[in-house]
């Protein structure tokens, strides 16, 4: 085991806003986010791939900020759910999910919360079993899925 | 105020009140203690036993301490004061004291600049050890052991906690029954696996105050743990929750690490910060406890129940955590919902060199449900009577006394096994359906908060909800019940909200702190909703008490013929004279200023007087009745639950979405324990300290779930309300697994069931030459 | 969870690729999605001093369909409808890698390269240093098969049975220049299990590609796993092949996680090429498949179990070519 390396400049779009830094290449992307620039909705799980709440959009792809070197980023977008959160009030997605009761520790949350918006933005109307398979790689100790499922079913039909 | 109003009518209780954090949470603003950073913060480390059992012969810090960034390394003499969750068994250290107990035990902590020079740190101390005899096995420790894991062992043997209970006579009972059954149970250990890993910061100021956040379910718990062990009063710790990512039971003991970070806070002067890893999380475990029970069923001819002889043997790991109560739940939680009157146990806990179990949802009563229900399944095929018929026959009335003093107020268990037996249209599909299809009874009883409180002394409630409330008419409302998901806060200002005729938004549930929320001890047992509510419930009504005879003042009518509406108070034939609650609050504020109100909760006196009595006694017990159907994959013994109708007695649900949440969550835990999770171990070494190797059942896996809260009034819960958090968990396991018997002939008494096990069985079955269903 | 410092480099063509790992020689790693190394580097399991990220080079994400680029991103390929009806077997396997959030990272080149895998492997730096590590990794023994010799991970990727079933090759970049190879010549069924792959040093995948053969060809992919998601194959069967009216035209059959490499079953497909599919024939070809198969204990389900899936598998595999619709994802 070994000590730093030293800084090195990045630059990336964050959250739709241009963003010079610098980290270590091996800064992973979850701890350059939640240390470094303290956005700290995107958790930290497992740090291993296997749990989904540190899920971001790198150039909108929802994927693992845990599992992504920040280096990586260099000179692309990445938006975390500070970036999918209005300024007031929530987005469709996140109403759905306080109104049906989707959230109950929350600590999965942003990371569903990351998943669910790319899906919608994707595919509008979505099955069930498309929901399902979306979300199959966030996992949620607390609900059974059940909720989560009704409120990306709510938002999508625009019931609520 | 009346209490017993036959049909109440609420404006917020009983609807779907969606959790007030849940803006917080869906925005990634809601904070948990990770997410806080104090300044001039450090990290701190723990290095981690590599030996299952060993003694410390010398550790040598001086290199590690030497190091850059370093600010200090503690070992386990600083501070070797013994504590525990259980007053009566405090086994467990901050840091390792004299041996190692298991792979995973914490031998130092280390206190530097950031996480990676701690590694290094720890990476640097030397430690020398004389291994000891390595006890992987509960039954090897039933006997006396060369090297007992504690001092406080049996009789130099490795059980930490024998219970023997005979209540009637279960020998004559067996003499004279004409059916009985035997059903001996295996359970690996499964384990909470709460999406937020444990993390505590601790900082001592120079006022001489500690304070600590952390990831608990019971900030009391921690609040004595902390100042027993570090010698600082109570008074001058203060004990900050702040949200918090799931428990389940995991986060309900004071844990070694909370109370080494705030022995790193004071020998640095500084705040330290103690984040896990997934592996820390396993490791410290304080899961379901791996279980072998062995369940004899006595029964007449009719299928009335006389007799259970009971025996369990719990495998404790290296501690005693919350295992003398489990000791007693395997036994007497096995006492509803039917009238049994002859009753049997025999538990033993032992220490093994593993991660020590302790409480985990349904704690106690699962893995001995599990083996009632299943055995009650296998009677009533025996005596060819219908499983509803079987269940019916014995259903303990409302009212009514176990032969071992459990007091039974409230039940709906009738009205769950009506409705399940309904909305699943069994009568067509009970051995009914295709081979390989299948549909299966299971039923449930849980405590709906244990009636007696862990705390000693001094005698005081179980729970004391506070009300501020100032002249800008929010109400603040102080408590130390601890929201962990399941709604609690959401359930404290409804309730509030409900009693004074308020918004909800003018309600805010204080965050949980030492300093000025009155003592609630925890998120455990089930025990929020009854003793909280109740709380909060009495407080509100003295807070409307003084608001209405404010009212009256302004209004002229008395107080007796006010009525309580939204956001006013209202004579009865006078409605154009309504005082508002602003107008009520000004004026009641005229003399005193801000108003505050408090309500407390006690348990009643309830119990026997024997040995153990306390043991299972709840002010009140939820009761369910589930039915699973399953389809099984006869060549890859793979399975899938279609659906589940949950019929579930919870009193007065409150909130219906935060009940729901429960049943569904909780049957998600439930099909986990049951479908793949396992702590699996070889000898003692945990295999799989990960989330891909411990199997959390996918969305996929998960089957419709119908709720059905066919609960009655609870004449003591706040608004006729029971629990929900637990007991909704355990009548899943039995349904399922009697579902797949029905599907294809093949009882299960070991747990998980995988696919291989299906198979196994299926073949088994075959080759006995015994068909099922023509298959 | 921390990484070790490492030197990090992100070329933007194949050749400063091939040179800079030549340069570095055997103290570098190639990166690609980084969904399979970067966990091993978190568990400090065989780190490298330089790490060279393949995820700039244009020239590796490109791809067609009939060539596939190794940078390609598994939720591409999962996304495309073409490539689903071009190589259904292999777009089912691809369906079945990890999770959505993982294949949106993970590439086609990292999945056939991926790690092979272990209960005593895959584990943090202290867990194996409790164990006193094993021969994959810092240590000099076996903790599955006790013996100093050889390693029995197991190869757990999902793409390479499928690829090798509808005969894809890979093909190869390294300082003596490119090669093409066929899938399964990645492997290396008489090494010692260390070293998963037979790579020239320095090599790395540039492509799949695929015979026009294989385009539309009906192919499935099975996978054993506890769960529908996450989990890795503890067996990955892939079958391909042209049954017409009950006759077999062309018939191939893979599998993955079972053993230290991923195997073609053509000692067992070859014989039934020209002959009539029947329950006999079918079942015959199924257990002589299953009796090949050693599989060990070293992943959650019990290797009696998965050998005994093996045969039901490839029963199902077979069915599903003679009597499935052509051309849809298995
Ligand atoms: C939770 C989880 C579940 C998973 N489940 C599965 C599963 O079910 N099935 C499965 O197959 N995999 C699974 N994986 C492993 C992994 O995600 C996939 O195998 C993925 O396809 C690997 O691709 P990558 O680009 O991320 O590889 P990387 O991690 O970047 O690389 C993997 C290895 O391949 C080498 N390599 C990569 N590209 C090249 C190249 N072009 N030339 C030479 N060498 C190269 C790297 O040096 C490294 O040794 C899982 C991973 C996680 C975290
Ligand atoms: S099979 Fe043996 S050598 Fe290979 S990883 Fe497992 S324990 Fe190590
Ligand atoms: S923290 Fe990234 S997947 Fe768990
Ligand atoms: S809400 Fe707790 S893990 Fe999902």
């Amino acid at each position: 085991m070994r000590s730093m390396s030293p800084p090195r400049p990045l630059r990336l779009t964050l959250n739709d806003r241009p963003v010079e830094t610098s980290c270590p290449n091996e800064r992973i992307l979850l701890d350059l986010l939640r240390e470094d620039l303290n956005l700290t909705g995107t958790k930290r799980g497992c740090d291993l791939g296997t749990c989904g709440c540190c899920t971001v959009w790198i150039d909108g792809r929802a994927t693992l900020s845990c599992l992504t070197l920040a280096r990586s980023t260099e000179g692309h977008s990445v938006t975390t759910i500070e970036g999918v959160s209005p300024a007031t009030g929530l987005n469709p997605v996140q109403k759905a999910f306080v109104e049906r009761g989707a959230t109950q520790c929350g600590f999965c949350t942003p990371g569903f919360i990351m998943t669910a918006t790319a899906l919608l933005r994707d595919h509008p109307h979505p099955s069930r079993s498309e929901i399902t398979e979306a979300i199959a790689g966030n996992l949620c100790r607390c609900t059974g899925y059940t909720k989560i499922i009704e409120a990306i079913e709510s938002a999508a039909s625009g019931d609520r | 105020m009346s209490t017993a109003d036959a049909s109440p009518k609420f404006r917020l209780l009983g609807g779907r009140i969606p959790y007030v954090e849940g803006p917080l949470k869906v925005t990634g603003r809601a904070e948990y203690t990770d997410d806080i950073k104090r300044p001039g913060m450090l990290y701190g480390g723990l290095l981690r036993s590599p030996w299952p059992h060993a003694r410390l012969v010398s550790i040598d810090v001086s290199s590690a301490r030497s190091l850059p960034g370093v600010y200090a390394v503690l070992t386990g003499e600083k501070y070797p004061t013994p504590f525990g969750v259980l007053p009566i068994t405090h086994d467990e250290t901050a840091i390792a004291v004299g041996k190692a107990r298991y792979i995973g035990d914490i031998i130092a902590a280390v206190a530097a600049t950031d996480e990676r020079t701690a590694e290094l740190a720890m990476a640097a101390i030397r430690v020398e050890v004389e291994p000891l005899p390595e006890y992987a096995d509960p039954q090897t420790g039933l006997a006396p052991v060369t090297e007992p894991i504690h001092a406080r062992g049996l009789a130099g043997t490795n059980i930490q906690k024998e219970v023997v209970q005979h209540f009637g006579d279960v020998d004559a009972a067996f003499a004279q029954a004409s059916h009985t059954v035997r059903v001996r149970g295996t359970f690996a250990g499964v384990t909470h696996a709460f999406t937020e890993p444990m993390a505590t910061i601790a900082e001592s100021t120079p006022d001489g105050r500690l304070t600590v956040w952390s990831a608990t379910q019971v900030p009391h718990y921690l609040h004595r743990a902390l100042s027993e062990v570090l010698g600082i009063p109570m008074h001058r710790i203060r004990v900050i929750k702040p949200e918090v990512g799931g428990g389940f039971g995991g986060k309900s003991d004071p844990l070694p690490h909370e109370i080494a970070c705030a022995a790193l806070a004071l020998e640095t002067g500084r705040p330290v910060k103690i984040r896990f890893d997934r592996e820390d999380v396993f490791l410290t475990n304080h899961g379901r406890h791996p279980t072998q029970n062995d369940v004899r069923i006595a029964a007449d001819s009719e299928g009335h129940l006389s007799a259970y002889d009971i025996q369990a043997v719990l495998d404790g790991g290296a501690w005693s955590s919350f295992g003398t109560v489990t000791t007693y739940y395997n036994g007497v939680l096995a006492m509803g919902p039917y009238r049994v009157p002859n009753f049997r146990y025999r538990g033993r806990r032992v220490y093994t060199n593993k991660p020590p179990s302790g409480a985990m949802r349904a704690h106690g009563g699962t893995n001995i449900r599990y083996s009632v229900e299943v055995a009650l399944d296998e009677l009533a095929e025996s005596i060819g009577l219908d499983p509803f018929v079987l269940r019916e026959r014995n259903a303990l009335p409302p009212n009514s006394t176990t032969v071992n003093q459990l007091r039974i107020t409230s039940t709906s268990f009738r009205q769950c096994l009506d409705a399940s037996r309904v909305r699943s249209g069994w009568a067509d599909k009970f051995r009914r359906l295709p081979f390989g299809e299948g549909i299966g009874l299971g039923c449930g009883f849980y405590i709906s908060g244990s009636n007696s409180p862990i705390h000693f002394t001094p005698k005081m409630p179980q729970c004391t909800v506070h009300l501020k409330v100032d002249m800008d008419g929010g109400i603040a409302v102080h408590s130390m019940q601890a929201d962990i998901g399941q709604g609690s806060n959401t359930l404290l200002a409804a309730i509030v909200a409900e009693v004074l005729g308020v918004d909800l938004d003018r309600v805010h549930v204080v965050r949980v702190d030492s300093d000025i929320s009155p003592v609630d001890i925890g998120s455990y047992s089930s025990r929020v909703t009854f003793m909280m509510g109740n709380a909060a419930r009495r407080a509100a009504e003295e807070l409307l008490a003084t608001l209405l005879r404010a009212a009256s003042e302004l209004c002229g009518y008395p107080v007796d013929q006010l009525a309580v509406e939204r956001e006013r108070y209202v004579p009865r034939h006078r409605p154009e004279v309504a005082v508002s609650f602003m107008d009520a609050l000004h004026k009641a504020m005229e003399k005193v200023g801000a108003l505050t109100a408090t309500g407390a909760y006690s348990s009643p006196p309830m119990g026997g007087t024997f040995k153990g009595a306390r043991a299972g006694t709840a002010p009140a017990y939820s009761f369910a009745a589930y039915v699973a159907q399953v389809r099984v994959d006869a060549e890859t013994g793979e399975y899938h639950v279609g659906t589940i109708w949950a019929a579930f007695d919870c009193g007065r649900p409150l909130n219906r979405l935060a009940v729901e949440g429960q049943i569904e969550g909780s049957i998600h835990m439930g099909l986990g324990q049951l479908m793949g999770e396992t702590m699996s171990y070889r000898s003692t070494r945990l295999m799989n300290p990960s989330l891909l190797e411990y199997k959390i059942p996918a969305p996929q896996q998960m089957p419709r779930v119908e709720c059905l809260l066919v609960g009655q009034d609870d004449p003591e819960g706040p608004f006729g309300a029971k629990e929900a958090g637990e007991g909704p968990l355990v009548a899943t396991l039995p349904a399922v697994a009697n579902a797949l018997y029905d599907a294809i002939g093949v009882r299960f008494h070991e747990l998980p069931i995988t696919p291989d096990r299906v198979v196994r069985g299926i073949e088994q079955r075959r080759k006995e030459g015994r068909p099922w269903k023509g298959a | 969870m921390h990484l070790d410092p490492f030197e990090l480099y992100r070329p933007s063509t194949v050749e400063e690729v091939v040179r800079l790992t030549r340069d570095l020689g055997a103290a570098c790693d190639v990166l690609a999605g980084g969904t399979d190394l970067l966990p091993n580097y978190k568990m400090h399991i065989n780190l490298k001093p330089n790490l060279v990220a393949l995820e700039e080079v244009e020239e590796l994400r490109s791809y067609t369909l009939e060539r596939v680029g190794s940078m390609t991103r598994l939720a591409d390929l999962d996304r495309d409808t073409d490539f689903a009806r071009a190589y259904p077997g292999v777009a089912a396997a691809v369906h079945e890698v990890a999770t959505p959030l993982v294949r949106e990272r993970a590439t086609v080149g990292g999945n056939l390269l991926v790690e092979t895998r272990c209960f005593f492997f895959n584990q943090t730096f202290p867990w194996r240093q409790s164990l006193g590590f094993c021969l994959k990794a810092d240590g000099d023994r076996c903790h599955v098969v006790p013996q100093k010799e050889r390693c029995y991970a197991t190869f757990s990727g999902d793409l390479a049975p499928a690829l090798a079933a509808v005969d894809a090759s890979v093909e190869l970049a390294g300082p003596d220049g490119r090669r093409t190879i066929p899938v399964l010549d990645l492997y290396d069924p008489g090494g010692d299990g260390i070293r998963r792959h037979r790579l020239r040093p320095n090599e790395i995948v540039v492509a799949v590609s695929f015979p026009a053969a294989s385009r539309g060809l009906p192919a499935n992919y099975q996978k054993l796993r506890i769960r529908p998601t996450f989990d890795f194959p503890e067996l990955g069967l892939a079958a391909a092949g042209l049954v017409e009216s009950g006759t077999v035209r062309s018939l191939a059959i893979a599998a993955g996680g079972l053993e230290t490499y991923p195997r073609r079953f053509d000692e067992v497909t070859r014989p039934l090429v020209g002959e009539r599919l029947n329950e006999t024939n079918r079942n015959a070809a199924s257990e002589a498949i299953m009796r090949s198969v050693r599989p060990v204990h070293n992943t959650f389900l019990a290797p009696d179990y998965r050998r005994r899936m093996v045969g039901v598998y490839v029963r199902r595999a077979l069915d599903r070519l003679a009597n499935g619709p052509p051309g849809v994802p298995g």
